[in-house]
């Protein structure tokens, strides 16, 4: 048909180029600007991490201050001040006011942002809800006064436009202040401005933040670490975890003239002897100019890297939290909720998945104010980033769903699913490379090797778990009794005794049999000395029989070899932190005594000891632990006699029904 | 407050009631105490007042505890509580005996402060001890000088008693001529060393729910006119009402018939007067009354005189339902009478029979109900 222009010109016609931005204007939800919710939430979170980037960066304790106002009936003023470095003039449109534009996405080490699309897709949402230009103030330490611009983006060439620009003092060394009006509306609660940033300054521990809310309440969490963390080293990419695309783009970008060269000093992992294999199997020369290796070449190139073993990545990349801060930063930030348990927080060995080292993080926190009847609370965190949403598509939440937690002592329907108890599990993931479920960065993707490290970590805060609460149990257990036997009882007895006309009975037989136990209490306080700090240990027999124990305490080694023991153990092992003694025969209600001495600056605490006792079953235990069957020391013969004739008699009249229990107490039908 | 006990009063004869009423306190102190000089836990035996453990006799018509017995141990921290708590309430109980005071359970929930780590924590564990020293004992807790907040509930009509009043004097009183509008109001104790039943002019007593009830037949002459004493529950009837309701029955050998709402709540007052209450299974023997028979307002009657009537609630339905399980309504009249006001889902008040004015319930509804019962 003459005249008539071909469909492929029609649609040719209709091609153009679709700029970043208006395709993300298009695609606002992809950002997190699907609702004026989430709005919030996303602007405070991009301004925040890139912050914390900054300061962590020029090695800066970080001060953040976040300003929520109401501003009219729809709309909030943002404003994110920090005390960074500052951005110097030229950069200020183009870090704030064009997408894709940043200095980490190159970068192969663990940062907070990635994309470098995140402050300015809130910028764009501002202009794009209420047309006001984002205002965003900055000084560099060099300068006397701050930048200030108002900007705009060009969403048709992806380019910032400048409103306004102008100098102003500011009565601070360096900082930036980005101050944005959009609509948006603010609550606190579930994946809120605020929880983002509680949780955010329990990964934090040596920022200082503060947030001022629409009704200009002001929470601060203050910090609990000076130091600030080492920056992640830059490391060269590894050759196991790169795509095509990515491997093109290094080759054309080396400044090296030959792919021998390249190959071992623009990548990870390629030693003398794997370049060697690399260059045989793919038949190169190693001569190559890196430029030229393309088409066929280039995907051959790649196949033999991902084929030969290389070096494991170098994993200073990473910037765990450690245990340390952890436990520091949840005390802080829950302090309020007071829990009964911190446990020691798990922080994994650096692994390697695809070329990219990863670590996972755990701590775990019990009791207190948190509720017994709610699934556990669960904060997921990548790169010390909180993950509020898609906590369902998570390959933590999933770790955390496949734990039987049921074994660690904690409610779960079926051993599957986010367990119920008054818990709190915090797990960070570091990489270099976050595998993410989607550009909105708010769920881990399943990955095997992830998983596993998961599962380890989890398995480790879990037991610890597990021992708290079984001790807590037994604890709760003996302190019922004692006040059986130190207030009840002897009331009973008088006033028994006095009814029947008769003088009170030596009480000794009757205690021992409602406690049935031995029972270990360790103490510490100051020592003889000022530099000295003591521990004291009492050991009483609350069982109706005369016992020979032996008593054993384990300890970190360099405690041990630091300590002064009265009286002497028998025997120690240095290298385990291993000691022992054989006490004299105790008699119902008897007592006996130790003391351990320790230099001040061993900081040791009640926790750092263990202690176990043979000679009587574990059953009959409190405040220790029956000895593993592992220890390998001789045990006297009395010991191993004594603990062979155990207590049978205790339980006579269990078998009745309890006229003070449960069953007996079922309800009547009133009229 | 734990002083040292004062031996029973021998002039007293309330002192000697209670002396003999706690004898089986000592023998569990002594028992304790040898238990202690053995090396032994402390521990007794009760009979469990569960659901599962309260039978019907039939051939006392009355529920009473079965024979399944639980350990109350030192062993627990519970049972050493309660244990010491026995004892304590046996010490201020011989105290009270001593300056001849009672006391309210309310009054020995706050006595309880003073005892130390054997202090009540709720009113629930002070009613259950006594419970416990009632079982024990197999005594009212009257006997031991408590009682309830409320006081019995009141008499009109001739009957002639003696009572021992505070002052230990004893006054003849009948229960028509001697007394005001209010009838005769009862003690909470209603025992034979307080009251002493001397003669009547009755032939039955009519137990009734609401006061305004007793107040219309009184003013309309109705005691006099069909020789009844008139006797007001208020309600769910207190303990000293049902045992002075059996003491007419058996000493004076006057018939009882229940007059009350016709609603399932009423139909509870009535069991709890003829068969004795779940909670006090333990004492049915002293409180119950197995002649007693109900003569009002049944659902029957609803239709028969055409009493205006509420709707079921909820809670009446589920309460029907409940006593459709509940051995104490198994005979058929009960079964039919039930099953007729679920199905036609209405209760009545005693007090709508004035809808056929004033007169109407002393001259026509009671005289035909009494007539059905043979009573006149």
């Amino acid at each position: 048909m003459p005249g008539t222009p071909s469909l492929a010109q029609q649609l040719g016609a209709k091609q153009r180029e679709i700029s970043v931005a208006e395709f993300f204007e298009r695609n606002r939800q992809i950002l997190g600007f699907d609702n004026p919710l989430r709005a919030a939430l996303t602007t405070v979170k991009e301004a925040v991490d890139n912050a914390l980037d900054a300061c962590e960066e020029a090695r800066v304790l970080p001060e953040i201050q976040v300003e929520i106002a109401k501003e009219g009936t729809e709309r909030l003023r943002i404003a994110v001040e920090d005390n960074g470095p500052g951005i110097v003039k030229k950069q200020i449109p183009n870090v704030f006011a064009r997408l894709l534009y940043g200095s980490r996405f190159h970068a192969n080490r663990q940062s907070r942002g990635q994309q470098g699309i995140g402050i300015s897709a809130a910028v764009l949402y501002a202009a794009l809800t209420t047309a006001r230009p984002a205002r965003i103030r900055s000084k560099v330490a060099e300068e006397e006064a701050a930048h200030v611009a108002e900007l705009l983006i060009d969403t048709q060439h992806n380019q910032p436009r400048i409103v306004s620009e102008e100098l102003e003092l500011w009565d601070r060394p360096q900082g930036t202040r980005v101050e944005l009006v959009l609509k948006a509306r603010y609550t606190r609660g579930r994946q809120s401005p605020f929880d983002y940033l509680r949780n955010t300054a329990i990964v934090n521990p040596h920022a200082r933040i503060v947030l001022i809310e629409p009704d200009g309440t002001r929470i601060t969490w203050d910090r609990v670490s000076t130091e600030v963390p080492p920056v992640p080293k830059e490391i060269p990419p590894h050759p196991h975890g790169l795509e095509l695309g990515e491997l093109a783009y290094r080759l054309k970008a080396s400044k090296f003239t030959s792919l021998r060269e390249t190959l071992t000093k623009d990548f990870a992992g390629v030693t003398p002897r794997a370049l060697r294999e690399v260059l045989a199997l793919g038949k190169f020369t190693g001569k190559e100019s890196p430029e030229e290796v393309h088409g066929e070449e280039l995907e051959r190139l790649l196949r033999v890297l991902h084929e030969v073993p290389l070096l494991p990545p170098n994993t200073e990349a990473l910037s765990p939290i450690g245990p340390l801060l952890i436990k520091r930063g949840l005390r802080n930030v829950l302090g309020e909720i007071r829990p009964d348990f911190f446990a020691p927080p798990v922080s994994r060995p650096p692994k390697v998945r695809g070329g990219n080292p990863f670590l996972v993080e755990v701590g775990l926190v019990y009791g207190g104010g948190l509720p017994a009847d709610q699934p556990m609370q669960l904060l997921r965190f990548a790169n010390r980033v909180p993950l509020l949403f898609q906590q369902g598509a998570c390959a933590i939440t999933t770790a955390v769903s496949n734990l039987d937690w049921r074994r660690y002592g904690l409610d779960q329907k079926g051993g599957n699913g986010l367990p119920v108890g008054p818990c709190l599990l915090l797990v960070h993931l570091a990489s270099t490379k976050v595998p993410f479920t989607s550009e909105a960065k708010e769920a881990v993707a399943e990955d095997p090797e992830i998983d596993k490290e998961l599962t380890l970590a989890l398995q480790g805060a879990a037991r610890h778990l597990r021992t708290h609460l079984s001790r807590r149990s037994r604890r709760d257990l003996a302190s019922e009794k004692f006040i059986i036997i130190q207030r009840i009882l002897p009331q009973l007895a008088e006033k028994a005794s006095r009814l029947a006309g008769k003088p009170v009975p030596d009480l000794t037989p009757v205690i021992t049999k409602i406690m049935d136990v031995v029972a270990l209490e360790a103490t510490s306080g100051p020592g003889p000395s000022p530099s000295e700090s003591s521990v004291t240990v009492e050991l009483t027999n609350y069982t109706p029989r005369a016992r020979v124990l032996e008593l054993f305490v384990e300890m970190p080694p360099e405690d041990l070899a630091s300590a002064t023991l009265e009286p002497l153990p028998e025997g120690t092992d240095a290298e385990l932190g291993r000691a022992w003694w054989t006490l004299e025969k105790l008699a119902p209600s008897a007592r006996s005594r130790l003391t351990l001495r320790f230099p001040k600056s061993c900081e040791v605490e009640l926790n750092d000891l263990d202690w176990f006792i043979a000679g009587v079953d574990e059953a009959h235990l409190l405040g220790a632990e029956s000895l593993p069957g592992d220890w390998e020391v001789r045990l006297p013969r009395a010991i191993i006699e004594a603990a062979e004739g155990a207590s049978a008699e205790s339980s006579r009249d269990e078998a009745e029904v309890d006229y003070d229990g449960e069953e007996a107490h079922a309800a009547l039908e009133d009229e | 407050m734990a002083k040292k006990p004062t031996p029973p009063s021998k002039t007293s004869k309330a002192s000697e009631r209670h002396a003999l009423a706690l004898a089986p306190t000592l023998a569990l102190a002594r028992e304790v105490y040898d238990q202690l000089y053995a090396g032994e836990i402390p521990r007794m035996r009760l009979p469990l007042r569960t659901k599962q453990n309260i039978a019907f006799q039939m051939r006392e018509g009355v529920w009473k505890l079965g024979r399944a017995m639980g350990t109350r141990s030192a062993r627990k921290r519970d049972g050493a509580l309660m244990l010491l708590r026995t004892f304590c309430l046996v010490d201020f109980i011989n105290e009270m005996a001593a300056e001849n005071k009672t006391s309210t359970l309310r009054e020995l929930y706050y006595i309880s402060e003073g005892w130390q780590d054997g202090k009540f924590h709720s009113e629930d564990e002070s009613n259950l001890l006594i419970e416990d020293l009632e079982v024990l004992c197999e005594r009212l807790r009257e006997d031991f000088r408590l009682h309830p907040e409320e006081n019995g509930a009141s008499v009109i009509g001739d009957l002639t008693l003696k009572e021992r009043n505070r002052k230990g004097l004893v006054k003849s009183i009948n229960c028509r001529d001697d007394v005001g509008d209010g009838g005769y109001a009862l003690p909470f104790n209603v025992e034979k060393e307080k009251i002493e039943l001397v003669k009547t002019g009755a032939k039955f007593v009519i137990a009734i729910e609401c006061g305004g009830m007793v107040d219309r037949l009184a003013e309309n002459g109705f005691d006099e006119e069909h020789h009844a004493l008139l006797l007001h529950l208020k309600g769910q009837p207190a303990r000293s009402t049902r045992r002075f309701l059996k003491r007419l029955n058996e000493e004076l050998k006057l018939p009882v018939v229940v007059f009350t709402d016709g609603d399932p709540w009423s139909f509870r007052i009535f069991a709890s007067v003829a068969y004795g209450a779940i909670k006090t299974a333990h004492l049915s023997h002293y409180l119950a009354t197995p002649s007693a028979e109900f003569l009002g307002v049944t659902p029957s009657d609803i239709e028969t005189y055409q009493l205006p009537s509420d709707k079921l609630t909820e809670q009446d339905v589920r309460a029907l339902q409940a006593e459709l399980t509940d051995p104490r309504f198994q005979t058929a009249e009960w079964r039919s009478e039930i099953e007729l006001m679920l199905k036609n889902g209405k209760k009545a008040e005693q007090q709508s029979l004035a809808k056929y004015g004033l007169n109407y319930v002393t001259e026509k509804y009671l005289p035909e109900k009494l007539g059905e019962l043979g009573m006149i």
